[in-house]
């Protein structure tokens, strides 16, 4: 019954995945006086992706077909090692956000690997960028997560949350503020919204993952899309977990099950809305101002341990 | 099993005198390499029956040598003589065909018998328990290795690279000489037994002298930067096999050295050791792949990342020797592990790098990337080898490089329950230099296998690749599959790897968090696995078009990526590093939109070589000069200096 809900989690996290993604578009047209596209557009669009041919160029090796499914699997593991409903995680362990952070690095290696496969510059050009972003990322995102395993004296993210739960929300110290900022910092880079990188953009000067993922088409490039909403979902249901986790059902009963549901659309719905007004309100950062966005995020990072070891 | 060990350092002493007679032979390749692999395959269920039995085997020489001389297997022993052997099986299936193809007569004779003389002195060095035997085998391992470089060619340059790579290995040796001879005068001999039993009379600066000089010397021989001159200069130039077994396994012997001096002899120390290892750790990690993300030559490359590597191992036996000094033996236990099982997936996947390549170079005749291209669809087995390879070094999940990162990051998160607040500070920081390290080196070998293997053939040579020969894949396709082996089911070496720590570390035992992993692994793999398959079953047919080209025709290989300009972002943002000289030159200089030619150079301009070891050369050299100055060549002058030198003597042993 526990493993259900947890797969529950899982499928959950998959299956709303694309339903974020319309919201937030959804938002930022109203905010722009736009009318905007439906919510349910997304899935639309997925299964207009998949019933559509796989174009493969004629370069291409194995390795373009294969860094999709790949890539969309990972990222199913991935999605279940964050709790929602409760405090656990189907595969959640000690130790478990270093597999977490290292198995998108897996999902990301070989999807810079299919982009070269394709032969022209744009796939080069879009992975060497997301190399440069993404090892910039890896570091404020484990030193953030590290900063709250040395609060909570815990090492796995359920163990986190649960901690968390447990403490007074205005009680929480500064070193939640600081892994806090660090971490939203990195998930907008991890994920690639706007300020570093444009997921609407198609201009060859901004794309970061969009040049990527230019040759790919019809389920692969379904797969690729479903598999980065599953990312950016995954991020916030972390985000909300580590931080504003309270109304996660304690105790294991139907009622405060559904209650925890509730609650976290409502928490997902207002982390959209803040997604959505900084998308409007900020400009994409040139490309080398990236490292600097990035390079506060792992200042802010370190501070967040070093203040964790002084408060002991 | 002491016959089965004494019978393996006879065949392995033999197997040279066996090439030489036989070499005239047709079936010569045949039977020395079937000899070195047989002799290996031994060493390896020796060294697996000790490793995971815990019985101790040992041998006493001493009758055949002029010096107190015995080999014995402990746990740490068998470890690393398992890593020499399931490298060295691999290595020489490759070498059968590959010095076949590349080398004749004398030289391919000489390959021949300095190989297995190669693994010998290694085999020593890590069994050796008597310190005359293990500087025997040290030096040994310096100077085949020396010579098997120097049977790939002869010039100016190689003379000069080879002097260096002398140079300095004797100069660590020097070192770990000096460590050695300071326990003599509280140890009775140079006996490990006798070393360890009379380490508790020794006084602490004798202890920090013998850990500084074991830091030094054994530091030249892993080359940890800045005492990685060496690595870029050597690994490239020598045969493959010998670039993959010295990146792979020699490098390995220096922290086996390192080890036992530290942990086992010392039994750790003041906590500022550890720090001491843990910066030049994460100097030599951090650096180690930026300066490999510059480079274009894959075998360079991959010296580069050796450095990186042992950057690494060097960051989890700093942390186990912080733990140690603040009494937390488990903990240490869990960082000393994950630098061991460090070495042996180093070991694995570097090996695999090394062989990779001599394959490319075998099929393209060249290791220059900018050249390569395309080469997975002409070479699917060692393409896919070496993906597997540049997962694992990029310590991607369900590959062996992830097993042991995260069991550092692991006990570098348990730091924070220290009490110590510089360390709980400290070692959990190294995370992020660790997830910098890992997070570049992924960088890099994405680089690596999207320009080589993937992509457009950028010029003829990689167009007309072939596969390689089947001894070369098989040798290959071994170690790939060790990666995987390794990555998916990690307890297979946790535990007995954690009953090997508590052979030298009293106390200590093995935290439930490294089996945590060892269960979750299989369920990750088998999951991902059975994802893919099912995707895969669902695809529908593909359609072959060209690559999309913004509606013009002509898409070439030239308008690709290349290496340089992949590596160009993250050489930018750490410019710093490289200090980059640049020069545009436009021609003719008047037409500034209309050039007829454009040339651009980048060169790194930081280089240890000149700021550290260029002064130092000077000073020597110049004292040297001075020095010359008692060389006169007159005859009485010379029976001066006899004549004082006597008398200085006679003083010196009146009034001493």
């Amino acid at each position: 019954m526990r493993m259900a809900i947890d797969i529950l989690q899982v499928l959950l996290l998959i299956l709303i995945a694309p339903l974020v993604r319309g919201v937030v578009a959804r938002l930022k047209a109203r905010i722009q006086n736009r009318r905007g596209a439906s919510i349910f557009r997304p899935y639309s669009d997925l299964a207009k992706l998949f019933r559509k041919e796989d174009m493969v160029p004629s370069t291409a090796s194995f390795i373009f077909r294969l860094a999709p499914m790949a890539l969309f699997a990972v990222t199913v593991i991935a999605a279940a090692f964050f709790p929602v409903l409760r405090g656990s995680a189907l595969l959640g362990t000690t130790g478990d956000f270093f597999i977490l952070v290292y198995l998108f690095a897996l999902g990301r290696f070989l999807l810079m690997l299919g982009a070269m496969d394709g032969g022209s510059s744009f796939g080069g050009m879009g992975a060497s960028r997301e190399a440069l972003v993404s090892t910039l990322a890896e570091v404020p995102l484990l030193l953030a997560l590290v900063a709250l395993g040395m609060v909570s004296h815990t090492a796995s993210i359920a163990k986190m949350v649960l901690w968390t739960t447990g403490q007074d929300f205005f009680q929480l110290s500064a070193v939640h503020a600081l892994a806090l900022a660090a971490m939203v910092l990195a998930a907008i880079a991890e994920t690639g919204r706007i300020p570093v990188d444009n997921p609407t953009t198609h201009l060859e000067l901004t794309m970061i993952h969009e040049a990527m993922i230019l040759e790919y088409s019809g389920p692969s490039l379904a797969l690729i899309e479903w598999a980065s909403a599953v990312k950016l979902t995954g991020l916030m249901a972390l985000l909300i977990g580590l931080f504003f986790p309270w109304g996660i059902a304690a105790a294991f009963s139907l009622p405060m099950l559904i209650l925890a549901l509730v609650l976290w659309i409502a928490k997902l719905g207002a982390l959209a809305i803040a997604l959505a007004l900084v998308e409007c309100s900020v400009a994409k950062l040139r490309m080398y101002l990236v490292p600097d966005f990035l390079g506060v995020a792992s200042a802010l990072a370190i501070l967040a341990v070093v203040f964790t070891a002084l408060m002991r | 099993m002491i016959q089965a060990f004494d019978v393996l350092l006879t065949v392995l002493l033999l197997v040279p005198a066996v090439v030489l007679v036989v070499r005239r032979w047709p079936s010569a390749r045949i039977i020395s390499s079937a000899l070195l692999f047989c002799s290996l395959a031994t060493g390896l269920a020796i060294a697996g029956i000790a490793f995971w039995s815990g019985k101790h085997v040992s041998a006493d020489l001493s009758k055949w040598a002029p010096f107190p001389f015995s080999l014995s297997l402990d746990r740490l022993s068998a470890f690393f003589l398992f890593l020499i052997c399931l490298i060295g099986m691999p290595v020489t299936l490759f070498s059968i065909s590959y010095i076949e193809r590349h080398y004749a007569g004398a030289r391919r004779d000489w390959l021949w018998v300095l190989l297995p003389l190669f693994v010998l002195s290694m085999l020593l060095v890590v069994t050796a328990s008597t310190g005359f035997a293990f500087l025997f085998g040290w030096e040994l391992m310096t100077l085949f290795s020396a010579a098997l470089i120097m049977v790939d060619g002869d010039s100016k340059e190689r003379r000069h690279n080879i002097f260096i790579y002398l140079l300095m290995m004797h100069a660590g040796a020097a070192l770990v000489i000096g460590a050695f001879f300071l326990f003599l005068p509280h140890a009775p001999g140079l006996d490990f037994a006798q070393i360890r039993n009379s380490v508790a009379l020794l006084p602490q600066p004798f202890r920090t002298a013998i850990f500084l000089l074991a830091f030094v010397g054994f530091g030249t021989k892993a080359g940890i930067i800045p005492l990685h001159l060496w690595l870029p200069k050597a690994h490239p130039i020598a045969p493959t096999p010998v670039s993959a077994l010295m990146s792979a396994v020699m490098l390995k012997t220096a922290v086996y050295g390192f080890v036992r001096f530290a942990f086992d002899f010392l039994g750790g120390g003041p906590a500022w050791w550890g720090y001491l290892v843990l910066i030049f750790g994460g100097l030599s990690g951090v650096l180690g792949v930026l300066y490999a993300i510059a480079e274009h030559d894959l075998k360079r490359l991959l010296a580069y990342h050796s450095a990186e590597n042992i950057g690494i191992i060097y960051l989890a036996l700093g942390a186990a020797l912080v733990f140690v000094a603040n009494h937390a033996p488990m903990w240490a236990t869990l960082a000393l592990l994950a630098g061991l099982l460090h070495c042996l997936n180093h070991a694995i996947f570097k090996g695999l790098l090394f062989l990779g390549a001599g394959a490319i170079a075998d099929s393209t005749h060249t290791l220059n990337l900018e050249e390569l291209g395309g080469l997975l669809k002409r070479m699917r087995v060692t393409g896919t080898a070496f993906l597997i390879a540049c997962c694992s070094i990029s310590g991607l999940p369900l590959f062996n490089g992830f097993v042991s990162e995260w069991l550092l990051f692991r006990s570098f998160l348990a730091a924070s329950g220290l009490h110590n607040l510089t360390a709980a500070t400290i070692l959990p920081l190294a995370t992020g230099v660790l997830a910098l390290i890992g997070g570049l080196a992924a960088a890099c070998f994405a680089k690596v296998y999207g320009v080589a293997f993937l992509g457009r053939p950028r010029n003829q040579q990689a167009e007309n690749a072939r596969e390689v020969s089947l001894p070369m894949r098989l040798g290959m396709v071994l170690l790939a599959i060790a990666c995987v082996v390794i990555g998916v089911l990690p307890g297979l070496l946790l535990r007995p790897l954690g009953a090997t720590v508590q052979e030298f570390l009293p106390g200590a035992t093995l935290p439930e968090e490294a089996v945590s992993l060892a269960t979750l692994m299989p369920w990750i793999a088998l999951s991902v696995t059975l994802l893919v398959i099912a995707i895969a079953l669902m695809r529908r047919v593909k359609k072959t078009v060209p690559t999309w080209a913004c509606g013009l025709p002509g898409l070439n290989a030239r308008m690709q990526y290349t290496s340089t300009a992949f590596s160009k972002p993250l050489r930018k943002v750490f410019s710093r590093v490289y200090k980059p000289d640049r020069a545009v030159e436009v021609l003719p200089a008047g037409q500034p939109f209309f050039p007829n030619s454009i040339s651009y150079r980048s060169v790194r301009t930081t280089s240890f070589e000149k700021s550290m070891y260029r002064p130092v050369v000077d000073a020597v050299v110049a004292t040297a000069y001075r020095l010359r100055r008692l060389q006169t060549g007159n005859m009485q002058v010379y029976l001066l200096y006899i004549f004082v030198a006597l008398i200085a003597l006679l003083m010196f042993m009146r009034w001493s």
